[in-house]
């Protein structure tokens, strides 16, 4: 959070050529919009999290979110949806963003920002994020677990007016990595469902060496989840898909890309997209409730593994335990109960 | 069911072209039924035997409509699990108390049969009547198969039934779900109607062959449940725990299947389905092993083993699922085959219908509140949880498997014996009460014989002792 302050206070309007240039590009990172009032306003396009006593912070991959897509579902099995079902994109970068100062909490370090299309009056999108210092588990479904080296993205899409009557809607996840890198998705199957029923799958979107698969240097993780409602239960989940990793594509020439990367960009860096929709063909689509959740895990190092909570594994030991004890000690007892037996009270005659 | 009479009432009707003066007696008429309607014939028995087998069918296949239809259900009547759960409570409930007055209502006002616990009393009511003797194995065989059947046809059925009448509706929704339903009850009045069929037949034969009314014992008295050993507690302990993590199970387990092992969902109600396809040929195979090897023990032991087994592959593996639930069926057949009898092993004979209709109502009374607690755990914890949970159960039923095991052992009891070893206790015993019956037929005649003089023969014998004249022919 250091860093948004710092920007902050680092922005100036003059363009005064003798002052050194900051070593923030605010340019870049900030942009002017107006607010819903109409007065112009410098709004950020990036949320760059600074993690508290890290020595160094080599930033070796570069995750964003560039565009909302919305199709028309009208498929009845898994297959693709047609392209011609796909509405003109949303936009990130033409949303009216709001101020970000007002939701940023100091002692849960979060922060939510949330903005909107200029054609949608009451619909937004949000975008919570949450960093951490040390391990724990979100309240919130998914519940993913996170360490200190991590933090949570909450994507939220609320209100938004849906144009057709069968609406779903996916997400596009860029990531720019340098050449010696490459960005690997992958799925785990896992057998523990305890904090996010009924979904056995995690996903993960990994940068790694070229050419080998170990250590991982930093990951993007999410559940293929999201949540039709604010305060979920078990039946407002609805499973999402996510598409291959694209191969390697030559860097978009975003405005936020060259301020991170600066002229080495074109060279020394590849991306590639995941695109992640939400919702299959049975589940009820958008129109439904008008409300989507998705969560997904940034983070430097390996990602976090779930493991069993204590709980299952104190029942499973004592289940399993006392018969196996039951059966020692009463084998036990009835063969000195037939040895104390066997005493003769009189020698045999004969 | 350990004792039977051999009753000659029925089973020698298949000879009677002639009036057989020894078994049947009824009326000497002129014309001879053909041989269908003619109660005393076997061709008559198999026809009431495919009408008995039908009436468990359309029950059995409406018990198991939620679960083929879970998903459905839930979505178009907008439920979240525990409510869902609670269809399978409410069957219950009204079970617990039931199956207790069912017995007695039944000897009260023989005719009037109501809810499907009380169904199975009913049935068995019926099998005892037409078919006491050496059949009534088959007989309960056959209709623990049917009923078996009935679910398995539902499982597989209901939902291409739900996709077809979506088809004509338009849309999921309330109304097409409550058209597939209505579908399904059709089936309960078909068992309906053999009901009533039956219950015609039933009079008839009653007329024809003016035969006593079979009776199984059921004679329900509340306070004969305090002189109940413990053996039999731990058997009911036995019967509930291990129910419990099954029923519900099969209840909630095709959407399980459809989140972990990715199966569509035709494919789950299939896997589904297996305990029961899988119990319907196996229940009489093994109940005749369990008969001709005994250690009736030992095998609810490796029961209740291989059920815990199945669940923790379904909880902790990926491996395939229709491994854990073949396990599943094989084991539910075997504890079936090797528990029920026996509550008849420690149980004197009168209190067998109390014993048994009290095992009926708990186990009810733990499917229902273990139905909603599954609905619960799966809506905040997820499968694995709830799988541990079931394994929890079935844990408990196995300590209770291994104090009864030792009990019985310790009191030197007859539960664990070999089918040899309870053969020759059984002979002896056999003798031994022919013995006691000479005997007391015995003192029964020495009584007669010292039956005290009367005045005249007294006074007659002291005259002759004396000497005198005495007179006959005294009035005694």
């Amino acid at each position: 959070m250091g860093s948004v302050c710092r920007e902050d206070a680092s922005l100036r309007y003059d363009a005064d050529p003798h002052n050194p240039p900051s070593e923030v590009r605010s340019d870049a990172l900030f942009r002017e919009g107006l607010t819903q009032s109409g007065q112009t306003t410098y709004t950020p396009r990036l949320i760059a999290l600074d993690l508290k006593e890290a020595s160094t912070v080599s930033v070796y991959s570069w995750c964003n979110s560039a565009t909302i897509w919305e199709y028309r579902d009208n498929s009845t099995d898994q297959s693709q949806a047609a392209a011609d079902s796909y509405f003109p994109p949303y936009s990130l970068e033409e949303f009216t963003w709001e101020d970000l100062n007002r939701t940023l909490n100091h002692s849960a370090l979060t922060a939510q920002l949330c903005g909107r299309n200029q054609s949608q009056h009451r619909g937004r999108v949000c975008f919570q994020i949450s960093a951490f210092e040390s391990w724990g588990r979100d309240p919130a479904w998914p519940r993913l677990l996170h360490s200190a080296n991590s933090s949570q993205l909450r994507f939220v899409i609320e209100g938004v007016m849906p144009r057709s009557n069968c609406s779903r809607f996916a997400l596009e996840l860029l990531s720019i990595d340098s050449r010696d890198h490459e960005a690997r998705e992958e799925t785990h199957r896992s057998i523990d469902d305890e904090y996010t029923p009924s979904i056995f799958q995690v996903s993960q979107l990994v940068s790694v060496h070229v050419n080998s698969s170990a250590p991982v240097l930093s990951y993007a993780q999410w559940k293929p989840v999201a949540y039709r409602t604010a305060s979920p239960v078990f039946e407002d989940s609805t499973p999402c898909r996510h598409s291959p990793s694209s191969p390697p594509l030559p860097p978009p020439r975003l405005g936020l890309a060259l301020a991170f990367f600066g002229g080495a960009l074109d060279q020394g860096y590849r991306a590639s997209a995941v695109n992640i929709s939400f919702g299959i063909p049975g589940e009820p689509f958008y129109n439904a409730t008008g409300y989507l959740s998705w969560s997904c895990l940034l983070g430097l190092g390996s990602p976090p593994e779930d493991s069993f909570s204590p709980l299952v594994l104190g029942i499973m030991v004592v289940g399993l335990g006392t018969p196996a004890l039951l059966l020692l000690v009463g084998g036990a007892y009835v063969c000195v109960r037939r040895l104390g037996r066997q005493q003769p009270g009189y020698a045999p005659i004969n | 069911m350990a004792e039977r009479e051999e009753c000659t009432g029925l089973l020698e009707g298949e000879d009677d072209s002639e009036s057989s003066p020894s078994s049947s007696k009824y009326c000497s008429s002129e014309k001879q039924l053909p041989a269908c309607c003619d109660p005393s014939r076997l061709l008559h028995r198999i026809v009431v035997l495919i009408f008995m087998c039908f009436l468990g069918f359309g029950s059995y296949f409406c018990y198991d409509n939620p679960a083929a239809l879970q998903t459905q259900i839930v979505q178009d009547m907008d439920l979240n699990t525990s409510m869902f759960m609670q269809l399978y409570a409410w069957y219950s409930w009204p079970n617990v108390v039931l199956c207790f007055l069912g017995g007695f209502l039944l000897d009260r006002v023989f005719g009037i049969r109501t809810g499907g616990e009380s169904l199975a009393v009913a049935q068995n009511t019926y099998a005892v009547s037409w078919f006491k003797g050496k059949e009534l194995n088959l007989v309960f065989g056959l209709q623990l198969s049917m009923a078996r059947l009935g679910s398995t046809v539902n499982m597989n059925i209901m939902g291409w039934i739900y996709s077809s009448v979506k088809g004509l509706v338009g849309s999921p929704g309330h109304t097409t779900l409550g058209i597939t339903l209505l579908i399904g009850c059709a089936t309960c009045i078909f068992s309906l109607i053999c009901a009533l069929v039956l219950g015609y037949l039933d009079k008839r034969a009653e007329k024809i062959l003016n035969k006593e009314q079979g009776e199984t014992g059921e004679v329900i008295k509340l306070t004969d449940v305090k002189d109940f050993s413990i053996s039999l507690w731990l058997i009911f302990i036995i019967c509930v725990c291990y129910y419990v993590a099954v029923f519900p199970f099969i209840g909630l387990g095709q959407v399980f299947f459809i989140e972990k092992f990715n199966f569509s969902p035709e494919q789950a109600r299939a896997i589904n389905s297996v305990v029961y396809i899988i119990s319907a040929p196996a229940s009489p195979v093994l109940g005749f092993m369990v008969d001709r090897i005994g250690k009736n023990i030992i095998w609810v032991m490796c029961a209740v083993v291989t059920t815990l087994a199945a669940h923790m592959m379904l909880a902790f593996t990926f491996w395939n699922p229709w491994i854990a639930m073949s396990l599943l069926g094989i084991s539910y057949s075997l504890l079936a085959c090797a528990l029920w009898p026996m509550v008849a092993f420690v149980v004197p004979e009168h209190q067998l219908g109390t014993a048994y209709g009290f095992m009926q109502s708990i186990q009810n009374l733990g499917l229902a509140l273990i139905s909603i607690a599954a609905g619960y755990i799966l809506d905040n914890h997820g499968y694995l949880f709830l799988e541990v949970f079931f394994s929890a159960c079935v844990c408990l039923a196995l300590i209770a498997v291994v104090m009864l095991y030792f009990v019985d052992l310790l009191r030197g009891g007859d539960l664990n014996l070999s089918a040899k070893k309870r053969g020759q206790l059984q002979q002896i015993s056999d003798t031994e009460a022919e013995q006691r019956e000479r005997l007391l037929q015995q003192n029964r005649e020495d009584l007669a014989r010292l039956r005290p003089m009367s005045a005249f023969g007294l006074r007659n014998r002291y005259l002759s002792r004396l000497g005198a004249q005495v007179q006959y022919g005294g009035n005694d």
